[in-house]
């Protein structure tokens, strides 16, 4: 798994308990904006945060979810029960989500539907009640990001070119420029005039003008004069940048998306360019040239024409403004020889002198730029062009000129492009504008395709459009012209042929509440986070295992030191070792307690979940119930907390479902209607406890006793004798029920004996106290901490053992003689009280007898064992010792009768012993 | 001469995606784990040539940071992107409006990130 | 330093920032007869080019930097 997607899942399984838990604290008080804001924040910040995997399902459903809330938050929505629900559900699929993408690395196929239906769930509620379900927002998933960036406003109208000081352009750029228009390329003049302020908010206009795509000209002008030097403020911008540029619309969109507002734009037609400049004066005599010129152009000899245009050329002086027209005459020969029109008008002014009139020329190209603006890339421009000018040309001829197969997909993808514009719902402040663009595209295909006679229908349906703003009038008529066949891109054909949708479809979706939010939420900045490290849980353990180590190896000093006495006889450096001995063992125990430290958690980890739990719950069996926590910062070791959460999930289970009555019952007794479940926690010296307490019917001891007599857990003696506080404890006994019927809610038809061996299995215990009626108690007790153990040493066949000190409870040297066998067994008197003896070598499997001591005594550790206590025969005692217990591991891990193994001082392994097992 | 970006996001997971990103090309980064962070960060003398800072967050939040670090005197003119989700166009004009250079549009692709970087970053 | 000043010359360096204004107009208020050298310039941050602008300094040198040049050329040329 990539870090990254550990960090992801880390943290948003955080986020889905913060949200969680901001819903509970929210179903008690729905009117807290904080909250709300704050729960807005986790959604959204989760929703942000999915977007970098590829998992589609869980943003799409964070996505419908960051939505709702925003409603929530700003009002429009209020908040409720069965929406608090619906968000639980959208977030229990997201924790499944996350669930699956640690497990596999990526999420199966099979989410869709799944995602499909709480997205829908969560926009219901999106909708004020009697209005008509409207379709979804348009939703933003990865595969459609990055999210559309703003628009520069639309081209000024192609007339305007006029007003352009295109004449500073130097003839060579412009011709360049030409070129690039004919082979497709927009051109576009581009005016930034950045804000005076503009590089207090880190702008550099400059740099941003420089980097402008397809730049073929540009120029900077001061705004105004220059003041004297000690009067200029730097920092106030008072540059323009004016450039031409041959990007595509989209690219300047991009390039200059932070700064639209201070850009304009204008189309420029390829034939505002062609403006021949130079002396008017001198030169040959060029009457002749023109009239010769003109003929050779009607009889189609544009070779001659060439060739003639060359001659005089190298006969002119090239400042001449003659020699400039000729070079633009040979630049359209070359370029575009096909289009007469624009030839015509440039012999005209040879002979003129005068700049060229475009006439119908100029018409044809209003209608290129537009259509191919709108395309950005036009598959054909050469041959749509060819078309569309021969079209105009011959505009008295109502003849249908066949299309080529490549003229056929132009404008299949023209028509397309028209589509999908008009198709879009959003609402921009241009969309008359995009309205008209569109428009005129089509009535060019008309043009072109020679369908002029549908012109009038194209401009009632563009009123239409424009009248109701909406793109749906003219969609429809494409429908009606266009017909599928024609245009033969499947994709692009989708919204052409789509059944023109209705104005609910069309109508735009009011901006997503971007308009309600106001700046300046101060309480939502006051919310602090703790301030915490996350550490992976491995590097804990090997600092854990690291200070075991630490903790071995400081216990070898001793033994060094008394090596050094007794084996060298250098009592002052054995005094030098103990006392650097004991500077390091100081430093190593408090280095282990603050490694403990780390480790400690607060219940609360566990607690967190019981708020959602006990909703669930109690709304499903039709309870109502009241959820306290108290003490939640009680902090343990995180082994003994993880610990805790199954046996505190079936103890309340069984609370919710056995112990608290319907409201109806508790009305009845006399009990207020909400019943009361408590989970308290608290440190009690070296021990943490827990206590779940409810105020329910409590534990009736008759039924336990009977039922414990019918599964033959206790006998008619004990029936009889049984204290009622003991007989309602039988529930802890292994295959003990409760209730004849196991229902689906309280654990999976396991008593409370798995409760018992789970705490009992961290060393704690768990007892149980009820009162008839008034409601039942248990109470957990456990270590702080299991990472130090705390052993006696025995010996025994020459072997070393350890037994965890919290089963000893005494070590006692008992004479042979005092001995007993009663029934096979031995056993011995013990403050007059009998307690039985094993023989540890028996236990393990030694066949080697227990060994006395010079004066005939036999060492006797009693351990208890429940409420008894047994005595292990061995065959000496050492010193008690604290060690860091190691579980066993591997096929070890096998050997029930060890509870571990650990390092010791001398670099021997002590196994410690599992009392309760080898008995 | 390498650049320092420094990043203003609650989410570790946003921090760590651009963080590993941008030191893949070549960026020194600063984090912060909000705008109460940041501004510590940089009273205390770290100098950024780029921040990028999300909007919503605990302590103080991205457009709160942008009028703050606007008045501290090595930073006036510091390019500062936003990062902002789709449907927070509004937050996004409020941003510039308070000094922001621009913004960053989440989930923010590699390529993206670094190609905006170099255009509001000289040099970079 | 991208901007390095010298006796009665000042020289650009790599990318000319922002901040570097305030000193520039300063100095060059001080040296009226001052050349400027922007051979190995790269870029500079436009109030740094408003600056050379309104003052007018001679280019001594112009950028290697070919579209850089042809961006300055036309706006610092003595008329």
């Amino acid at each position: 798994m990539s870090p990254l997607l550990e960090q992801f899942l880390s943290e948003a399984r955080d986020f889905l308990q913060g949200i969680g838990e901001k819903l509970m604290q929210l179903e008690a008080a729905p009117a807290d904006a904080d909250l709300m804001n704050e729960l807005f924040r986790l959604v959204h910040t989760l929703k942000g945060n999915s977007g970098l995997f590829d998992a589609p399902e869980m943003t799409r459903v964070l996505h419908a979810g960051e939505d709702l809330m925003d409603a929530v938050r700003n009002g429009r929505v209020a908040y409720s029960r069965p929406l608090a629900d619906r968000l639980l559900d959208a977030m229990d699929f997201v924790g499944m989500l996350c669930d699956e993408l640690e497990s596999d690395g990526q999420l199966g196929a099979a989410h869709a539907g799944d995602s499909v239906r709480l997205v829908d769930a969560l926009r219901h509620l999106l909708q004020p009640d009697d209005a008509p379900a409207e379709a979804p927002a348009p939703e933003s998933t990865p595969e459609s990001a990055p999210a559309p960036t703003a628009s520069l406003a639309e081209p000024t109208p192609v007339a305007d070119t006029a007003s352009l000081p295109l004449a500073s352009i130097p003839e060579a750029v412009r011709m360049q420029a030409y070129r690039r228009a004919c082979a497709g390329e927009p051109l576009s003049w581009l005016a930034y005039r950045p804000h005076e302020q503009c590089f207090y908010q880190g702008d550099d206009p400059f740099f941003l003008a420089r980097q402008t795509p397809e730049l073929l000209w540009s120029r900077i002008e001061a705004r105004e004069p220059w003041p004297p030097l000690a009067e200029l403020d730097a920092y106030s911008c008072m540059l323009d940048f004016q450039l031409l540029t041959a990007a595509p619309r989209a690219a300047l969109e991009e390039q200059y998306r932070y700064v639209m507002d201070q850009v304009q734009t204008t189309e420029v037609p390829r034939l505002a360019l062609v403006m021949p400049q130079g002396d008017p004066n001198g030169g040959p005599v060029y009457d002749d040239f023109a009239a010769d010129a003109r003929r050779l152009l009607q009889t189609g000899d544009l070779e001659g024409l060439a060739r003639n245009a060359s001659t005089l050329l190298e006969l002119s002086s090239p400042d001449l403004w003659i020699a400039s027209a000729l070079r633009w005459l040979q630049l359209v020969l070359e370029t575009e020889p096909e289009n007469k029109a624009i030839l015509d008008a440039l012999v005209d002014c040879l002979g003129s002198l005068a700049a060229p009139q475009w006439g119908t020329a100029g018409a044809a190209e209003t209608h290129t730029a537009s259509a191919s603006t709108s395309i950005r890339q036009d598959p054909a421009p050469r041959n749509e062009r060819g078309q569309e000018a021969e079209g105009v040309a011959d505009a008295s001829d109502e003849a249908t000129p066949a299309l080529s197969p490549l003229a056929a997909d132009a404008l299949a993808a023209v028509v397309a492009a028209q589509g999908e514009v008009l198709a879009l719902t959003d609402e921009p402040r241009w969309l008359p504008g995009r309205l008209k663009a569109a428009a005129a595209a089509l009535s060019g295909c008309l043009r072109a395709t020679g369908a002029t006679a549908k012109l009038q229908d194209l401009e009632a349906a563009t009123a239409a459009a424009l009248a109701r703003n909406s793109g749906a009038p003219l969609l429809t008529w494409i429908a009606a012209v266009f017909p599928a066949e024609l245009v033969g891109e499947p994709g692009a054909a989708a919204p052409v042929t789509a059944a023109p949708p209705s104005p609910a479809h069309s109508a735009p979706q009011p901006p997503e509440a971007e308009g309600e939010i106001k700046f300046g939420r101060r309480a939502e900045d006051a919310i602090s986070g703790p301030k915490s490290l996350k550490v992976d849980q491995a590097k804990i353990d090997r600092l854990m295992n690291l200070i075991g180590e630490m903790v071995v190896a400081k216990n070898a000093l001793p033994y060094l030191a008394g090596r050094a006495e007794a084996v060298f006889g250098v009592r002052e450096l054995a005094r030098e070792i103990k006392g650097h001995y004991g500077v390091i063992n100081r430093i190593a125990e408090e280095m282990q307690g603050a490694i403990m430290q780390i480790r400690m958690m607060p219940v609360s980890f566990v607690f967190q979940r019981f708020p959602r739990l006990v909703r669930d719950i109690s709304r499903k069996l039709g309870k109502e119930v009241e959820l306290i926590l108290e003490g939640e910062d009680t902090e343990a070791d995180k082994t003994i907390i993880e610990s805790l959460g199954d046996p505190l999930m079936h103890i309340v289970r069984n609370s919710l479902d056995h112990g608290i009555e319907s409201p109806e019952l508790r009305r009845a007794a006399g009990k207020p209607a909400t019943g009361t479940l408590r989970l308290r926690a608290m440190q009690e010296s070296d021990r943490v406890v827990i206590e779940i307490s409810d105020d329910g019917k409590g534990i009736d001891p008759d039924i336990i006793k009977r039922k414990a007599y019918a599964k033959g857990l206790i006998d008619e003696t004990l029936l009889e004798q049984i204290s009622d506080q003991e007989a309602v404890n039988l529930v802890f006994a292994a295959g003990f029920s409760t209730t004849e019927v196991i229902s689906d809610l309280s654990g999976r038809g396991v008593g409370m004996d798995v409760v018992r061996t789970a705490v009992e299995k961290v060393n704690g215990s768990v007892a149980l106290t009820s009162q008839q009626g008034r409601g039942t108690q248990i109470r957990l007790s456990l270590p702080l901490s299991m990472a130090v153990t705390n052993v006696m040493i025995v010996v025994s066949d020459g072997q070393r053992f350890g037994v965890p000190m919290d089963r000893v409870v005494e070590t006692v040297r008992v004479p042979r003689a005092a001995i007993r066998t009663i029934k096979h067994s031995l056993a011995t008197v013990l403050r007059g009280r009998i307690v039985p003896l094993k023989s540890i070598n028996d236990l393990l499997g030694l066949s080697a007898p227990p060994k006395a001591n010079a004066d005939d005594e036999l060492a006797v550790l009693v351990v208890r064992l429940g409420d008894e206590s047994l005595g292990l025969l061995v065959d000496d005692f050492s010193e008690t010792l604290d060690i860091i217990l190691k579980p066993m591991t591997g096929v070890l891990a096998g050997l029930p009768a060890y509870a571990g193994s650990a390092l010791m001082g001398d670099g021997s392994v002590l196994m410690v012993l599992n009392v309760k097992e080898i008995l | 001469m390498s650049k320092t970006i420094m990043i203003v996001d609650d989410s570790a997971t946003m921090v760590l995606s651009l963080k590993s990103t941008l030191e893949m090309n070549g960026f020194k980064v600063e984090t912060a784990g909000d705008g109460a962070q940041a501004l510590t960060k940089l009273k205390g003398g770290v100098k950024p040539d780029l921040i990028i800072t999300d909007i919503n967050m605990p302590n103080m939040g991205g457009l709160e940071l942008i009028k703050n670090v606007r008045t501290l005197p090595g930073l006036r003119f510091t390019p500062i992107l936003t990062l902002t989700t789709e449907s927070q166009a509004e937050k996004r004009d409020e941003g510039k409006r308070l000094g922001a250079t621009g913004w960053l549009v989440k989930p923010v692709a590699g390529p993206d990130l670094v190609k905006v970087i170099k255009q509001v970053l000289p040099g970079a | 330093m991208a901007v390095e000043y010298k006796k009665n010359l000042v020289v650009f360096h790599d990318v000319v920032g922002v901040e570097d204004a305030e000193a520039l107009l300063e100095w060059l208020q001080k040296k009226r007869t001052a050349k400027v050298d922007l051979s190995a310039c790269t870029h500079l941050h436009p109030a740094n080019l408003q600056v050379l602008m309104a003052s007018k300094p001679a280019v001594q040198a112009w950028p290697a930097d070919a579209p850089l040049r042809a961006w300055l050329e036309p706006i610092l040329t003595a008329p």
